[in-house]
């Protein structure tokens, strides 16, 4: 699905991924964890291809194109899906519509019929019971005053709406009780048909007690410095992150 | 002094000379208005940024009849709209008025015909709301000869809304006239519907005149274009208690031009105003809107937003004027503009004047620029940059258009907006 080699991305001039590697096969689900500003956040924002994050080097295969020479929407358009740790609100752009331009934008380029209005509709009411949104927010602006956990819920369904062949959900899970995690985690489960992959970034090994990673990846300091299995995930939250942090000292000395 | 309204002074005095026109008491001070105003040039501040170059050039041409002009009544259409339309064309009267379903308390009448109690209307109504400074508007006061008389009794709440839907065509000169009193707890809505692209000259006065707890839903459509000119302005006197909610659409044309007029002449009196232009290629508009809180505990919630796209220029001069006995005023004007291209102008200015010391007043005018997290996250569902830029912008007016509060009016409206929209070019 993706092949990330020896990726090194910089903000402002400043380092943050130092030759990251991680390699994705068809169905698999990665979590990725680790400290607050490891780069987590940056290396969703580097594969979706956000403005201001400069590749220095390394790259990313995806889907067997070069994704880093591709468009934001292009991206998207190959099936690359970002849920946002902090969804971005447009006000005056209602969900609905933004989500109707979305799908058809993406199945166009999937070379499939754009949906009709009544079609698009019976899908996205569909999204939103899954996700225990209700459908008035179908109505307002997008993310428009909603609340931390209904940005979450909304932007699982337009996962669940878009159907991408790759998810990278950046702190899904963050700010949310123990009842919006499960729908949440429902929600991305439902979605795991064996093709499809996930990169589930997340601070907390919580939300892997509802979503089973096939590898747990612990990135610090722009890099991936372990890996393994679910298990790993369990001794990272008995021994925190403690031991990383004099490790990253260890390796930037 | 133009040429042009030296020919309107001699027009109208003469007719005025002659005629048994009822009115003619009260013209005839427009006229001695219109005769000692000096005509506007770049310095004068009213005018500065809206040139009257093309009304000047209007003089010494004969304007066409407009008899048999033929109307397509599908251009002014609203699907949906539970309304009484009054059509003008050209500033004559096309609709049979005693055919017309007119809701019960609600009384419709013509200038140049008025029954008595529509004389007394007329009395209230006519040049009382509209403040003598609009030189266009006195000139309306003398060429206007025929105009709509609506008066909503008091208590009656009317469910249909009123539409007075005024067309202009090739080569015409015209004036309309609206005079409405909304009497005690009455509520009523009006809709002023303005539309046509020929090369003409249009111009068309509202007074509105709101009784104690009175409300009035307000709408004035002007969908003019190309080298229409069109000069007017709505007027509103706010009654004790009243409520108006107000929402202005321009699409400029070679000149546009409306002022708008609130004055809280009792107390706690409210005004929501909302104005969106939406303007591309040479299109011209400006508006000027003045709210005076002459008594305290009012309040006024102003909003204007535009898109300026082309060649285009918008000017926008919003003014509060919060006088010394004007207390516990609550005023908020804010503008907002969106310039698409290089080529195209914006020129604002927000002006408060506070005589009054326990108020609170906030103004200000921006020129936005894209939100660029927003775009990313729209670029990142797959949605094309030009699309985004669209859908972004467009979210920017749209914003005013959800708060009509008549459907009808937004589902006709909306796609129309965006139209337009969508066939400006980003750059
Ligand atoms: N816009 C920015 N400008 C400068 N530095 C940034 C910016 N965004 C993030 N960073 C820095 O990049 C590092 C990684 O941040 P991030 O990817 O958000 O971490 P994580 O998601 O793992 O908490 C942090 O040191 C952070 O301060
Ligand atoms: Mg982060």
């Amino acid at each position: 699905m993706i092949h990330i080699k020896d990726l090194r991305a910089s903000i402002e001039g400043k380092e943050i991924l130092k030759g990251l590697n991680l390699d994705i096969k068809p169905g698999e689900v990665h979590a990725i964890m680790g400290p607050n500003g490891a780069g987590k956040s940056t290396l969703g924002y580097v594969l979706s291809g956000r403005d201001g994050y400069e590749v220095e080097g390394g790259s990313v295969e995806f889907k067997g194109q070069d994704l880093l020479d591709m468009e934001v929407e292009d991206r998207a358009q190959a099936g690359l899906f970002l849920a946002f740790q902090y969804p971005v609100e447009i006000p005056g752009v209602s969900n609905m519509e933004f989500m109707k331009e979305s799908v058809n934008a993406i199945r166009l380029a999937r070379g499939e019929e754009a949906l009709s209005a009544t079609d698009f509709l019976k899908k996205a009411k569909a999204a939103c019971q899954q996700v225990d949104l209700p459908l008035a927010f179908l109505k307002r602006g997008v993310n428009e005053g909603f609340s931390g956990g209904e940005k979450k819920r909304n932007e699982i369904m337009q996962m669940i709406l878009l159907e991408p062949s790759l998810c990278i959900l950046d702190e899904s899970d963050s700010g949310l009780d123990v009842d919006a995690l499960q729908v949440v985690a429902n929600g991305v489960n439902s979605q795991r048909d064996g093709k499809r992959s996930f990169i589930v970034v997340t601070h907390y090994q919580r939300l892997l007690d509802y979503i089973e990673p096939d590898y747990v990846h612990i990135l610090a300091d722009g890099k991936i410095v372990k890996s393994g299995d679910a298990s790993l995930a369990k001794e990272v939250e008995k021994t925190g992150y403690a031991w990383l942090g004099a490790k990253a000292e260890e390796a930037d000395a | 002094m133009s040429q042009w309204l030296n020919q309107v002074i001699d027009r109208a005095s003469s007719r005025m000379a002659s005629g048994d026109d009822w009115l003619n008491p009260v013209r005839s001070n427009a006229l001695h208005q219109l005769q000692t105003q000096a005509w506007p040039g770049r310095r004068t501040e009213a005018w500065r940024y809206t040139s009257l170059h093309p009304v000047e050039a209007l003089a010494g041409r004969a304007a066409n009849e407009s008899v048999n002009v033929s109307i397509d009544s599908d251009s002014f259409a609203v699907p949906g709209l539970d309304s009484v339309d009054i059509l003008f064309v050209n500033g004559e009267l096309r609709t049979e008025l005693a055919q017309l379903d007119v809701p019960a308390g609600v009384h419709i009448s013509l200038l140049s015909a008025p029954g008595d109690a529509a004389r007394t209307v007329v009395g209230q109504v006519f040049t009382q709301v509209k403040p003598e400074r609009h030189l266009f508007g006195l000139v309306n006061d003398v060429m206007a000869t025929e105009g709509l008389i609506v008066d909503v009794d008091a208590g009656v709440k009317v469910t249909r809304a009123i539409r007075v839907i005024n067309l202009v065509t090739d080569g015409t000169e015209s004036h309309n006239r609206v005079l409405v009193r909304v009497g005690d707890e009455a509520e009523v809505t009006v809709i002023e519907h303005g539309a046509g692209s020929a090369a003409s000259m249009n111009t068309a006065f509202a007074e509105y005149q709101l009784g104690t707890k009175a409300k009035l839903e307000h709408y004035r459509f002007a969908l003019h274009g190309g080298d229409a000119i069109h000069i007017g302005g709505s007027h509103f006197k706010m009654g004790e208690s009243s409520n108006l909610n107000s929402t202005l659409v321009g699409y400029g044309s070679q000149l546009s031009r409306l002022d708008v007029d609130i004055e809280h002449a009792a107390e706690h009196a409210y005004a929501k105003f909302n104005n969106i232009y939406l303007l591309a290629e040479n299109e011209h508009f400006d508006l000027h809107s003045t709210i005076e809180h002459a008594m305290p505990n009012g309040t006024t919630e102003e909003n204007a937003r535009g898109i300026v796209g082309d060649n285009a220029k918008a000017v926008f001069n919003g003014r509060i004027h919060i006088h010394r006995d004007a207390q516990k005023t609550l005023a908020e004007l804010n503008n907002r503009n969106l310039l698409l291209s290089r080529r195209g102008q914006i020129n604002t200015k927000p002006e408060l004047e506070i005589y009054a010391d326990d108020v609170q007043c906030a103004h200000g005018a921006t020129v936005a620029e894209i939100d660029d997290e927003a775009l990313y996250y729209m670029l990142t569902r797959g949605i094309s940059r030009s699309k985004a830029l669209v859908m972004l912008n467009f979210g920017f007016i749209q914003e005013l258009v959800e708060q009509m509060p008549n459907e009808a009016l937004r589902n006709w409206l909306q796609p129309q907006l965006r139209e337009r929209f969508v066939n400006m070019e980003v750059k």
